[in-house]
């Protein structure tokens, strides 16, 4: 899996600050840590930014090349910053995170992802809001990716993202994210797929935010998820993420499957997991203490 | 082949509550089914009504429609105990102590806990206190009325995260039943109900309330809550929140907009006292289809209504 590093975000407390006050130091620190925890992208999310968007996307693309060569993911709604980031990027494929279906953000960035061969985020994100449904996700990949391609965008280029929901308000809305993933290589041949992974612990103990993004993880790698936007400092989720922790992920699996777990001859860490993946796929109902028990 | 008509499976019951003490005793819960759904499991305990009762003469708070059946014991909290059980038929007093409100009377907690003494003493049926939502005023008043009533078996309320502590502690050492309230959601319903385990609370001393709005404000997703919270306990075996549940749903409608509108104000709404009256019965029979086992309400006439309600779904 490809990992897209979360941090570099304006509402980080640090990293907002360092971007309002255009700290070219701190940015660069965290690029190169990006780079070192292994991240295939480097996320830029700046907010919507209103005017200085542009200015603020035009400096913020070479600082962090200046250290590291990897790609970024340009992450905002401000159509001007994100063209001004196309522009400015010089390494590698530059990502647009992210295009929503909605006509008139199709209409103004699809032919950006065309003109500077990027790749782009499709966020099913319809007029009408959060799709309800797997049939309402897969109606809406079919549009944009439909739209794409035919403006000759290569599928492969394509990131589409179901929309990751927090487990303790829109459990159900996982279940129909998953359902659409197991449709999505019919649905949609030959094109990518990302999720904003680290909202499915929105709202959760800050302490044990980790485990159910692992979990989730390894639910969405085993149906084919090609990428995740991740929190770059959590080195077991990156593990995951690179298979090196295949018995958990065979543990996840048996959850999943329904299949009798004997949980006394489990470790602390197995337990945890077996936990929490009850608690994502709905087998037990989420609340903050779900690992005591 | 004869028809097979689709039965739910069941893989849990609500487990039984008892409030109060003596012949009068009111026990609720022990359900193995949906709301009524006795063909497909046992409903021994019918939901039960609680009539409100203020500490205080509500003045404004209350439109004429609602004081009019009261208005000879309005400002006497013991005689209009009274008369709700004697008169209107109720089966539970629900107490609320708004003159502790910090945000207007302030009454000292030794005299508002004096009151509530005072009532509970006064009436036979079960007493349920519910507080103001303040954790600091009604950790105060709830410890006094704890220690003062022990033995009565009341049902303390709003117990919320933020002093469970202290009035769950209060709750065991005086032996009274913990009503555990959580801003309408289903997460967090549990949560409290964990850490309430925590603390030592048993099982068969906790009653949720889900916090609830009314008809046109809320109801609708005050539903979907209490409905989620029905089946985690019945269909997904959830120990934690297989607990009965109270809507305190007099005080929610009859503060609405709808409910206080006088005929001359809002003619094309009808007659202003059938008006409220069906607002309340109505949230209130929906509630009971979510899964209600304990409804708080202010009008003897919505009373009678759903009193009759629940005798034929129980027939």
């Amino acid at each position: 899996m490809k990992l897209i590093g979360e941090n570099l975000n304006i509402v980080s407390k640090k990293y907002g600050k360092a971007l309002k006050e255009r700290d070219a130091k701190t940015l660069q620190e965290l690029a190169i840590q990006q780079a070192e925890a292994g991240m295939d992208y480097i996320d830029l999310n700046i907010g919507p930014a209103g005017k200085y968007g542009e200015e603020l996307m035009s400096w913020l693309v070479p600082v962090i090349h200046e250290v590291v060569d990897l790609p970024c993911a340009l992450d905002t709604s401000n159509i001007k910053a994100i063209e001004a980031g196309l522009k400015a990027h010089k390494k590698g494929r530059a990502m647009i995170n992210s295009i929503m279906v909605r006509p008139e953000r199709m209409d103004a960035l699809l032919p950006l992802a065309k003109e500077y061969d990027a790749e782009f985020v499709a966020l099913l994100w319809g007029p009408e809001g959060m799709p309800r449904d797997e049939n309402e996700r897969g109606a809406l990949c079919a549009e944009i990716v439909y739209k794409a391609t035919e403006m000759g965008i290569p599928p492969e280029r394509i990131y589409v993202d179901p929309i990751q929901t927090p487990v303790n308000v829109q459990q159900n809305q996982i279940m129909s994210a998953l359902a659409f993933m197991k449709m999505f290589n019919d649905i949609a041949p030959g094109c990518n797929s990302t999720i904003g992974l680290s909202n499915v612990s929105n709202g959760a103990p800050e302490h044990l935010r980790p485990i159910l993004n692992q979990v989730m993880l390894i639910i969405w790698k085993r149906w084919g998820m090609k990428s995740a936007i991740v929190d770059c400092f959590d080195t077991e989720l990156h593990a995951i993420a690179r298979g090196e922790r295949p018995e958990l992920e065979a543990l996840v699996h048996k959850v999943e499957d329904g299949e009798p777990i004997d949980m006394d001859s489990l470790t602390k860490e197995e337990r945890d997991f077996v936990k929490t993946a009850r608690v994502i796929l709905g087998h037990t109902l989420y609340s903050d203490s779900w690992l005591e028990l | 082949m004869a028809f097979e008509p689709t039965k739910q499976k069941y893989t849990g019951a609500i487990r039984e509550v008892t409030i109060g003490t003596g012949d009068k005793a009111v026990t609720v819960g022990g359900r193995s089914c949906f709301p009524f759904y006795t063909f497909e499991g046992e409903m021994p305990h019918p939901p039960r009504i609680a009539m409100e009762v203020w500490d205080k003469d509500p003045g404004d708070d209350w439109p004429e429609t609602a004081k009019e059946p009261f208005k000879d014991v309005l400002g006497d909290p013991v005689a209009w105990a009274k008369k709700c059980v004697d008169e209107y038929g109720a089966e539970i007093v629900a107490l609320q102590t708004r003159s502790a409100d910090p945000n207007a009377d302030d009454k000292p907690a030794e005299e508002v806990a004096a009151v509530v003494k005072k009532v509970v003493d006064a009436v036979d049926v079960p007493v349920i206190v519910w507080g103001v939502a303040s954790h600091e005023k009604d950790t105060e008043v709830m410890r006094l009325v704890a220690e003062q009533c022990s033995g009565k078996n009341l049902a303390l309320a709003p117990v919320e995260e933020g002093d469970h502590k202290q009035i769950g502690a209060a709750c065991m050492g005086y032996d009274h039943v913990v009503v555990a309230s959580t801003p309408i959601d289903v997460n967090l319903a549990k949560q409290l109900n964990v850490l309430l385990g925590n603390l030592g609370v048993k099982e068969d001393k906790i009653l949720i309330d889900p916090t609830t709005g009314a008809l046109g404000y809320g109801m609708e997703y005050s539903y979907s809550v209490m409905e989620r919270i029905t089946q985690a306990a019945l269909t997904q075996g959830d120990d934690k929140l297989a607990n009965p549940m109270v809507n305190n749903i007099g005080i929610e409608v009859w503060k609405t907009k709808e409910a206080g509108q006088t005929a001359e104000e809002a003619p094309e709404l009808g007659d202003p006292k059938t008006r409220a009256v069906l607002m309340e019965a109505i949230t209130a029979i929906c509630f009971l289809l979510a899964g209600s086992d304990i409804l708080i309400l202010r009008h003897p006439d919505s009373v009678k209504l759903v009193k009759s309600y629940i005798e034929k779904m129980m027939a």
